[in-house]
């Protein structure tokens, strides 16, 4: 079952008006099953946030549909759903628990179930002892961890967490982490808008990079950073010693440090050509792997090979 | 309605912890003050000296009913300003970004938050507008002893009239996302197209082409009739028979034409 099914989206701002028309996505499709950590990246402009505004009815699409956990077009879902925009102003006047309690009853909580609720979260977000601040004497951290938990206090089956890191410290972030993993063993599907690659990296599942409007990939993160055509080599002796030169042409064998090489396999090749030639010749073979990119790596490739296609 | 009533009562917190709704309570608390230190240096025996049995009590109540209409235009004046000054940010100030994006993602329609934040600025200045005339009534009564309920009228002609200019506000803040336009747009309404067009016959003698005087009565009909409205409040005031309900009907009718016009445009709008 898919949390979000979204067919041919488009968003044209000020449509009609050369001089200011923006599209901002372009024919978008993605599908993103239930209980996962579905990364987006993109750069500035990329229309992810719009995306996600689009989804939630804060913005119209121009053309297309949305479907958010089988319903299409419905406020009454939105109980169902949380949201952490970027850069989100709480009323200034209120205090941690009168932000959670205002906007839980906004969310359609239970309003008896309301305060257990606030202990819950707030002990969760470590906020607990500044329950009673005003939210205006908070740091930006505390803000968004405050923001987290006001995503959380519906319980919701689908989440979406516009830069949920921001400004928050290495401790802070590894703990909003380690949340959202835990939301995720319990089944629930995480929306994130990131621009710190390697957060998404650590908690998705799934990721998807959009470059002005266009959705370019959409796999999982384990397809975007593994390399299939690159392997590393960890050996007792030097290669390029005593492997023929022939094979070191062929598989462009490289070293990389003492004892370390790379090895490169088209899709005509078999590494077993590469490891036996390693054995026959009595060089103990202590590790073969394949390269594993930064998805930092694959995301600036991704936009640059976009950008090239572009100007073409 | 459940929805609409919480953000009417979070806009009343919210009016409760700025500024600008504290300087109106502290205009209201000291146009009373004032109002008090005044009565106490009224003297009614003095007044009194020398009327005679029912004539006494008549003169009171006409004392009574003079000092009231006395009161009434410059309340009604300084709560419609007050009223529209502390009022205007509202709709502004939830149209921020980062503060939208969070409302219109919970389950409560545009026109439920809309509806919900022009009740909440109705209820702030029905709250300091009551206080302000019951706080005279009060003072009223306890110096001639005459319970004048007429009086309290007043309560709601001013706070209709704010919810009239308030609509237009909230129209303005909706598509301008700022609080001046529909600031500037209410006073310039209350303060001179309201009069001038209620004296719209002494206009005519100094224009005599029919056509202008067609588009003068034209706007007469569909905007504001704050200027008569205040009229009216007086003769309430003075227990006169009101026969005129024209200006109210048609105020009303322009309330509610530009607040459903801000909730269609406030329910098409991306943010």
């Amino acid at each position: 079952m898919y949390s979000i099914e979204i067919q041919e989206l488009t968003k044209i701002y000020s449509p009609g008006n050369p001089s200011k028309e923006v599209k901002a996505l372009n024919k978008l499709n993605l599908n993103i099953p239930q209980g996962t950590i579905f990364g987006l990246l993109g750069p500035n402009g990329a229309g992810k946030t719009t995306l996600i505004k689009i989804l939630l009815g804060i913005t119209y699409q121009t053309s297309g549909s949305v479907k958010l956990l089988g319903v299409e077009d419905s406020y009454q879902i939105k109980s169902r759903i949380g949201y952490l925009p970027e850069s989100h102003k709480f009323p200034l006047y209120l205090t941690g628990e009168e932000v959670l309690n205002f906007y839980g009853r906004l969310s359609g909580c239970d309003s008896k179930a309301i305060p257990g609720k606030i202990d819950e979260l707030l002990a969760m977000m470590d906020l607990t002892k500044w329950r009673k601040t005003k939210v205006k004497k908070y740091s930006k951290g505390m803000m968004q961890r405050l923001g987290l938990a006001q995503a959380l206090m519906n319980d919701p089956d689908l989440i979406f967490l516009d830069e949920p890191t921001d400004g928050v410290d290495p401790i802070g972030r590894k703990e909003i982490r380690d949340i959202l993993l835990n939301l995720k063993d319990q089944n629930k599907t995480i929306f994130i808008n990131s621009h710190l690659l390697s957060e998404v990296e650590l908690m998705s599942d799934r990721a998807g990079i959009l470059n002005k409007g266009n959705l370019l990939r959409e796999c999982s993160i384990a397809e975007l950073t593994t390399n299939n055509e690159e392997y590393v080599i960890h050996v007792d002796r030097a290669l390029e010693q005593i492997l023929s030169q022939t094979l070191i042409d062929e598989f462009k064998v490289k070293k990389s440090v003492e004892g370390v090489y790379s090895a490169f396999v088209t899709e005509t090749q078999n590494i077993n050509d590469l490891v036996d030639a390693i054995r026959n010749n009595q060089i103990t073979l202590k590790e073969i792997s394949l390269k594993k990119k930064s998805l930092e790596d694959v995301f600036i490739s991704i936009i640059q090979d976009a950008e090239k296609e572009g100007a073409k | 309605m459940k929805n609409i009533w919480l953000i009417t009562l979070y806009t009343l917190r919210e009016a409760f912890s700025r500024k600008v709704f504290i300087a109106f309570f502290v205009v209201v608390v000291l146009a009373l003050v004032g109002f008090g230190i005044f009565g106490s240096l009224v003297k009614v025996d003095t007044l009194l000296k020398g009327l005679e049995g029912a004539d006494k009590q008549a003169a009171l109540n006409q004392i009574v009913y003079r000092i009231e209409l006395m009161l009434i235009s410059p309340v009604y004046g300084l709560g419609l300003l007050l009223a529209i000054f502390a009022s205007s940010s509202f709709i502004p100030v939830m149209l921020e970004k980062g503060n939208i994006d969070l409302l219109l993602s919970k389950p409560i329609s545009r026109t439920q938050l809309l509806l919900g934040k022009y009740f909440g600025g109705i209820l702030v200045v029905f709250i300091n507008i009551s206080i302000l005339i019951v706080g005279i009534w009060l003072i009223i009564f306890l110096k001639f002893s005459i319970i004048s309920f007429p009086f309290l009228f007043a309560i709601f002609t001013i706070t209709f009239s704010f919810a009239v200019l308030y609509a237009l506000i909230v129209l303005s803040g909706v598509i301008s996302g700022n609080s001046m336009l529909g600031m500037m747009l209410s006073y310039m309404i209350y303060l001179i197209i309201s009069p001038l067009l209620a004296s719209r016959s002494i206009i005519f003698q100094f224009i005599q082409s029919d056509f202008w005087q067609k588009i003068i009565t034209f706007f007469y009909y569909i905007l504001p009739k704050t200027s008569e409205i205040d009229k009216l409040t007086s003769g309430l005031v003075m227990n006169q028979t009101i026969t005129n309900f024209q200006p109210v009907y048609s105020s009303f009718l322009f309330l509610v034409v530009v607040l459903s016009l801000s909730i269609y445009i406030f329910e098409k709008k991306d943010f």
